[in-house]
């Protein structure tokens, strides 16, 4: 993948080919700049590469315009991410009822009761973000990407803004819904523990995965 | 570098990023209102102020209301002065089938004897000075006769039995005193011809004048003369204008004054919020600045200097802008100021940019010099100086510098405090209902939060630009809708069949030819009431001065003479709520019947005497009755009535009113032939006359109003800044939930609809009520609220809030999703 940028073409990632099957959890380690995120991004329909291609769901959605893709994520992709981006003027049961109202789902507040019930915060649907501790933000974004039943679920540093303890329980949580449920989990994350929990382990340095 | 220099350059340098465009365009609305007003109050008093010696017509005047005695116009030529009388009345000229209300003036040969005559001879045509007055048998008329009296320049014009050609058209009169808001067209001929006229009759209603000029010794020598001959003499100088007229306009300006203040609260709304943001995307650099070395004082002085070039460039655009506006607002005053306005003074400008300096300083200043106190440790650690701009300082600084402003604009104390009482306490109504409202959906958000969307995400924006919004449609709204309801109220109020015509100045000798006149030509059978002229001069035995009383129009009640009647009978719409009406049997007891409103202004209840002065007699009697009458039936009504032996002898002229129905103009042409001195007032026309300057002046006001709104917009652009970046955040964050821009360009959409729906509605709705609560006690009108305001409000509302916030965030929906992932910060 190349970038241009002010002193010319930025080649980023170099001969990287990576596939993920489903039900597989995979974490992406790797130093600081060497391009974790941008790769999350790349997987995720957020953005695209100048070269090559990027299959989701037996879709190439390199192929695809921006709207296109934002469909797919919204069918496929549950998202967490490390600044948990919550909405602060929503409540913990609208922050999960965004994603299910965006697709015009029916149910939306009984799904997204249950998503929360699901992730241990039934008992605090009408807090607002700031009423919130941050593992129980991080939880909130997690229901909110599990709300739509993706098959897919990519987390960016998912624990990197919590203590130990909650990095722990948040963890836990997401592999739990790996297992029972078969959803693919992507981690991006430059904690050694919590890749080691992860089916695979990809390093990410100079351009090149490592394990891929 | 000095710091001016530096902030300069920072200043240039945050100008080109886009950075400072509202705190700008809020800074010049506020200075373009307040310098237009400037403008005009200012070119206005000039033209009242400067040719004060033109505007009177001569360096001394006398005035009286009976004609001048020979001997006073001999005896200043002996002092070496030059004279010239004039007269001038109401009177009614024919043109062919027309006939039209006039302002009547007759003046001697030398007129004018300060200052000339600006006469055109067409329409369009070039001025030419003139300082002589018409010749014998011509008269010159004020252009705006030629369509009123569907008549052309040389045309025959009737002015009561004499027949005058129609000469040239008066563009300029210097002494035309008063010469604002005069209702009659102006209609000027040679003294020579006056007597010819007939209309000179015992009781007309003439205003006489001789007009002074010459050397300031002799004036002084004549002005002792005439004080110790003539001491009922009314000698005016030059300044000394008409009272009732410059209070008018006085208070036209200082009511002006503070409309634009009004702009200048929204407006300092924006720049409050503006400065704040502009000041919150500084901590950065000047975090920097102080880490190489800047110290606190160093900061303060660029930021100080950053405001005073900004006030200094805004207040150059928006005077400028000021100018174009004033000129609007002359333009649609025209009617109703002289030709030659004096020429535009720099002062407002300089006004204005004072304005704006204090606008920025009170308004920005205490936001932006928390930025001293920025740490430069915020290089290391991102958290600290992030509460910096924190506190409550800014807000009791604004609202102190609006209360200086307000102050410095009504020019009083009390009068300031009244209307920064009632601006604030508008504010904080309408703040509280658009509070409530916005608040009250986010309780109630049953349905879609994201059909909702930011109007619940950030309530505290939304009541803000509602209100800022709101402010600016409901003065709109006021001026047009609720001023048209108003108006078709009072008019719905009037029985179409009451009189249309008054007839004034009948003599006693025409009273029964102009009875069988009307019964035969316009088949309705008038009563004719008495009228005599008298001036009241005591109260239960002691004399009464105009000065006894605070009151302006009770003073003037007192000073001047006014209205008397004398009847047997009382009037059908008249009645008696306090004493007995006349008893016949006590006919040669003499007795007053007050009307109630003038009985409370005086002071007088029954049992009271009264003294007026009729024809140099005067005439006491006991107050017998108050009554009550019933004024919109435009019968002849008078304010006080004697009985009918009282006023027995004193010079008496007759009055009286009647319907004529529509297309029987003719009838009135004929009577004035057939009764030359008689006056007929066309109501109708007259009610015109007051709806136009009603329409005219309320669309100057209307300018204001715009002014406000166009601030209440940049109020809302200032809220849309300042929620740029959670607005773009949100969008990358529902793009990566899987929405497409087009779904969130339709969210964003119904947002502003909503919003501005919102602001419009409770804007119809407070016009209404403010319509519904003036009608009652201002105007003693009936007013029914129309259902139609708020939905008209909230249309408007509607359209411009969405047009202005598509504008505003059309480039917040291009964020990429990625921006979660790079700036996790955000």
């Amino acid at each position: 993948m190349r970038f241009s940028g002010p002193d010319g073409e930025i080649r980023l990632f170099d001969g990287l080919d990576l596939s993920i099957t489903r039900g597989e959890s995979v974490a992406i380690l790797g130093a600081s700049g060497s391009g974790k995120s941008t790769l999350l991004g790349l997987l995720a329909g957020l953005d695209v590469p100048t070269g090559g291609r990027v299959w989701l769901a037996d879709q190439e959605i390199t192929a695809l315009d921006e709207d296109q893709r934002a469909r797919v994520r919204g069918e496929h992709l549950g998202f967490i991410f490390q600044a948990f981006h919550l909405l602060g003027g929503l409540n913990a049961l609208e922050n999960v009822m965004l994603p299910l109202e965006l697709a015009g789902g029916a149910r939306a507040r009984a799904r997204a009761g249950e998503a929360l019930a699901r992730v241990g915060l039934g008992g605090r649907l009408h807090h607002y973000p700031r009423q919130l501790s941050g593992g129980e933000q991080q939880r909130v974004a997690i229901a909110r990407a599990l709300v739509t039943e993706p098959s897919l679920l990519m987390g960016d540093e998912p624990t990197g803004n919590l203590d130990r303890r909650t990095g722990e329980q948040v963890a836990d949580l997401l592999f739990r819904i790996n297992r029972e449920q078969g959803t693919t989990l992507v981690l991006v994350t430059h904690d050694p523990d919590l890749g080691e929990r992860c089916d695979r382990v990809l390093h990410l340095a100079d351009g090149r995965l490592e394990g891929a | 570098m000095s710091a001016w220099r530096q902030a300069l350059r920072l200043l240039w340098r945050d100008g080109r990023a886009g950075e400072l465009r509202l705190l700008l365009a809020a800074v010049i609305i506020a200075v373009a209102a307040v310098s237009g007003v400037a403008w005009l109050a200012d070119r206005v008093s000039q033209a009242t102020d400067v040719r004060a010696a033109e505007l009177l017509g001569g360096d001394r005047v006398v005035r009286s209301n009976d004609p001048i005695p020979e001997e006073w116009v001999e005896r200043a030529r002996d002092y070496g002065l030059q004279t010239v009388r004039s007269a001038e009345f109401p009177s009614v000229v024919v043109a062919g089938d027309y006939t039209q209300l006039v302002s009547l003036k007759a003046v001697e040969s030398g007129y004018p004897l300060r200052g000339s005559l600006q006469l055109r001879d067409e329409p369009e045509g070039p001025l030419s000075a003139v300082q002589q007055p018409p010749e014998p048998g011509a008269a010159w008329i004020a252009p705006r006769l030629l369509p009123l009296l569907e008549m052309d320049l040389g045309d025959t014009l009737e002015v009561g039995a004499r027949a005058l050609g129609t000469e040239r058209l008066i563009a300029l009169e210097p002494d035309r005193g008063g010469g604002f808001f005069n209702l009659a067209p102006r209609v000027l001929i040679h003294w020579d011809d006056l007597e010819g006229t007939g209309l000179v009759q015992e009781g007309s209603r003439i205003r006489y004048r001789l007009m002074l000029a010459g050397e300031p010794a002799d004036l002084a020598r004549y002005e002792a003369w005439l004080t110790d001959h003539a001491p009922e003499a009314e000698l005016q100088a030059p300044g000394e204008g008409d009272p009732a007229l410059s209070s008018v306009m006085e208070q036209a300006q200082r009511f002006l004054g503070l409309a634009a203040l009004l702009t200048v609260v929204v407006a300092g709304v924006a720049i409050l919020l503006t400065a704040r943001h502009y000041a919150s995307r500084q901590i950065d650099r000047i975090a920097i600045m102080r880490c190489l070395g800047a110290t606190q004082r160093q900061v303060t002085a660029i930021l100080t200097w950053k405001l005073l070039w900004l006030g200094l460039l805004a207040g150059l655009i928006g005077t400028a802008l000021g100018y174009g506006l004033h000129l609007g607002m002359v333009a649609l005053l025209a009617d109703y100021l002289p030709d030659d306005l004096a020429g535009a003074g720099p002062l407002p400008a300089l006004t204005g940019t004072l304005v704006a300096l204090s606008a920025l300083l009170g308004f920005a200043l205490p936001s932006l010099l928390r930025l001293r106190d920025v740490p430069p440790l915020r290089v290391l650690r991102r958290d600290a100086g992030s509460g910096v701009l924190r506190g409550w300082l800014p807000y009791p600084v604004a609202l102190a510098v609006i209360f200086g402003l307000m102050w410095w604009q009504g020019g009083d104390l009390r009068l300031a405090a009244a209307v920064f009482g009632a601006v604030m306490a508008g504010l904080a109504a309408l703040g509280a209902i658009a509070a409530a409202v916005v608040y009250g959906l986010r309780r109630t958000r049953r349905a879609r939060i994201t059909t909702l969307s930011g109007l619940v995400r950030r309530p505290a924006t939304a009541t803000l630009q509602i209100v800022a919004v709101g402010l600016g449609l409901t003065a709109l709204l006021l001026l047009s809708v609720v001023r048209e309801d108003l108006l078709a109220t009072w008019e719905r109020g009037v029985d179409p069949e009451a009189p249309n015509y008054f007839l004034i100045n009948v003599q006693p000798d025409e009273v029964d030819e102009l009875e069988r006149f009307l019964a035969d030509r316009a088949g309705v059978s008038a009563e004719l009431y008495p009228m005599i002229r008298g001036r009241l001069v005591g109260m239960n035995g002691e004399a009464l001065d105009p000065e006894d009383y605070a009151e302006p129009r009770t003073r003037r009640l007192v000073a001047r003479e006014f209205n008397l009647s004398h009847t047997d009978n009382l009037p059908d719409d008249n009645r008696v709520i306090s004493g007995r009406w006349f008893d016949e049997r006590q006919a040669d007891h003499p007795q007053w019947s007050v009307e109630e409103d003038i009985a409370q202004r005086i002071g007088v209840d029954v049992g009271d005497t009264l003294t007026y002065r009729i024809g140099g007699r005067e005439v006491t009697g006991e107050v017998s009755s108050i009554r009550r009458v019933q004024w919109d039936s435009f019968n002849a009504n008078f304010f006080v009535i004697g009985n009918p032996g009282l006023l027995e002898g004193a010079p008496t002229t007759y009055i009286t009113s009647f319907h004529l129905p529509e297309g029987e103009a003719r009838v009135i042409a004929d009577l004035v032939r057939q009764f030359p001195s008689v006056t007929p007032v066309d109501l109708g026309a007259i009610l015109e006359a007051v709806r136009d300057i009603i329409r005219q002046g309320s669309r100057v006001v209307e300018l204001m109003a715009t002014l406000t709104l166009v601030a209440g917009v940049l109020v809302l652009l200032a809220a849309l800044q300042i929620t740029g970046d959670q607005r773009r955040f949100e969008t990358a964050l529902m793009r990566s939930l899987g929405a497409s821009r087009a779904h969130i360009r339709r969210m964003a959409r119904r947002e502003f609809l909503l919003l501005g729906a919102l602001s419009g509605g409770l804007a119809g709705l407070a016009a209404g009520l403010a319509g519904w609560g003036a009608a009652g006690p201002l105007f003693e009108l009936d007013y029914q609220f129309n259902p139609w305001l708020p939905a008209l409000g909230a249309a408007g509302g509607a359209v411009l809030v969405w047009a202005a916030g598509a504008l505003a965030t059309h480039d917040h929906y291009r964020q990429s999703p990625m921006t979660l992932l790079r700036d996790p910060d955000d």
